[in-house]
């Protein structure tokens, strides 16, 4: 074992790759980059989802806050973003990402139109979570005199939690699909590698690595996902 | 219920079975009428292209070609991806719409043997900025946008080769990739981003390289890019034929006629942005 740790691992690859051995530090860098793109987008888009999802559902008629013109206006526009294919958005928004990052190329430039395909997605799939909430349970706490703060902060969020964090790792997932477009901005990403160099290029081993590492990468989001479900579930018994 | 079932279901079958059937025979059809027609009287000369200039450069040549006793039928084709095809189909004699890596990379792609006859003209990539009006004023480690599809990528390294600002790997050809790049005295970070897209980013780098359609669609001026890709370079737009036609008489003559100065004339008035290639 100790033999094999001290073989160096470029020159290993390029005598077993040839004119591959860029493969392992691209797939690599790439990985990370996809990593990094997903994490930072499923934060933001967490971020500003939530709050979203939370007015959403609380202004429903007969909800704690019902103000039935703000859900409706809210609603529109969450469904208007959804309707917009990603390699829309990703064009529509290069003035809006400018305007926040200073830039609308590279991995940091494509965050932003992965969070604004996702925000609305978010809110949605967060609105599911809170809605499958017994109504029985806020009433009760309505009856006790809870304000309407605590009855997000206290009932809302922490019932619909193991539900809110699979649909963390849902969009995350998402995300991953999503990040491949982002090479037509400069973004990077193993989709761009897979489709650039294993596509376009017919380097298709370039492609099925890349698969290869996309669904390690899905898995593991899932498997984290479920894990952290999980858990909330069992402190709860 | 499951009659109905069964009923539907087989009425779904037939109706498959007959559109399938109704579309084999419509190719069936198609195929011999767009055939080489068997009259030899003039030589008939079937040539597909796509959109302008190639089109109209072809409509000027038909009736000095018909003075020569060539019969030429201009066939608008609405797909690129089809003229090559047809080529080899033998529904067309000629084309005229590509370049040649393109037609090097359809060759190597589908086992064809299609050669090119005459060069005519380049739609040269240029360096666009927003930035700097001269390349000399480019910045150590500046933003250099180029496009990101394997031609064109290649494309733009040799252009920011020629330009001066990197050097390639010798024998890197059409398909250079950052990594066939040896010096790069000035630092750049080359940023690939989708063809189409860097003028609407070039904002966001010093310099972008960007083909001519893609600028002209975006309304930038070709003739204030900071500079021109060299006229010598491979992606001269060609007349392309099949390998035993390469001598034919009515493919010679079609490839003078695009060559003639009338032709040059046309391109310099009408497509400045254009540079001619013979």
């Amino acid at each position: 074992m100790l033999a094999i740790s001290g073989i160096n691992l470029a020159a290993f690859f390029a005598t077993y790759l040839g004119d591959y051995d860029w493969v392992p530090a691209a797939v690599l860098f790439a990985s990370w980059e996809t990593l990094y793109m997903v994490f930072l987008s499923t934060a933001v888009s967490y971020l500003l989802g939530m709050p979203l999802a939370i007015i959403l559902v609380t202004s429903e008629k007969g909800h704690i806050l019902e103000n039935l013109q703000l859900n409706q206006v809210l609603g529109s526009i969450v469904n208007a973003v959804r309707s917009l294919p990603f390699i829309i958005l990703l064009i529509l928004a290069i003035p809006f990402t400018r305007w926040v990052v200073g830039t609308s190329i590279g991995t940091v430039a494509s965050i932003v139109p992965l969070s604004l395909a996702a925000i609305p997605f978010v809110a949605r799939l967060v609105e599911t979570s809170l809605k499958e909430i017994d109504w029985g349970l806020i009433e009760a706490a309505l009856s006790m005199g809870a304000s309407n703060w605590q009855i997000i902060s206290k009932v809302l969020l922490p019932e619909a939690m193991p539900s809110v964090v699979l649909g963390v790792a849902i969009t995350a997932i998402n995300l991953v699909g999503y990040s491949a477009m982002a090479g037509v901005l400069g973004g990077g990403g193993l989709g761009t590698l897979a489709y650039y160099h294993g596509y376009m290029r017919y380097q298709t081993g370039i492609m099925w690595i890349t698969v290869i590492v996309l669904i390690v990468i899905v898995q593991g989001i899932q498997m984290l996902g479920d894990k952290a479900a999980g858990r909330i579930i069992n402190k709860r018994r | 219920m499951r009659k109905t079932l069964s009923i539907v279901l087989i009425a779904c079958l037939i109706l498959t079975l007959g559109l399938a059937a109704g579309c084999s025979k419509k190719t069936e059809q198609a195929a011999p009428d767009k055939g080489a027609p068997e009259k030899q009287a003039t030589e008939k000369l079937v040539v597909g292209a796509i959109g302008e200039p190639h089109t109209a450069m072809l409509k000027m040549v038909k009736s000095k070609l018909a003075e020569q006793g060539v019969e030429m039928e201009i066939k608008d084709f609405t797909e690129y991806s089809q003229l090559n095809p047809a080529l080899n189909d033998k529904q067309i004699d000629a084309n005229f719409f590509q370049h040649i890596p393109y037609l090097e990379d359809f060759n190597a792609k589908t086992n064809s043997k299609l050669v090119w006859t005459v060069k005519i003209h380049t739609e040269p990539m240029r360096i666009y900025s927003e930035k700097i009006d001269n390349l000399d004023k480019l910045a150590d480690g500046a933003i250099v946008g180029i496009p990101n599809d394997p031609t064109n990528s290649g494309r733009a390294l040799a252009v920011l080769q020629s330009a001066g600002l990197i050097k390639l790997k010798e024998g890197a050809g059409v398909t250079a990739t950052e990594r066939d790049i040896i010096e790069n005295p000035k630092k750049l970070e080359i940023k690939m981003a989708d063809a189409a897209t860097l003028p609407r980013v070039l904002q966001d780098a010093a310099i972008c390289c960007i083909n001519t359609n893609y600028a002209l669609d975006a309304g930038l001026d070709p003739m204030k890019a900071v500079f021109v890709e060299p006229g010598d370079s491979p992606f001269a737009n060609v007349v392309v034929v099949r390998p035993e036609d390469k001598d034919k008489d009515s493919i010679v003559k079609l490839g003078k006629a695009l060559q003639s100065p009338e032709i040059a004339d046309f391109l310099k008035t009408n497509y400045p942005a254009v540079v001619l290639a013979f």
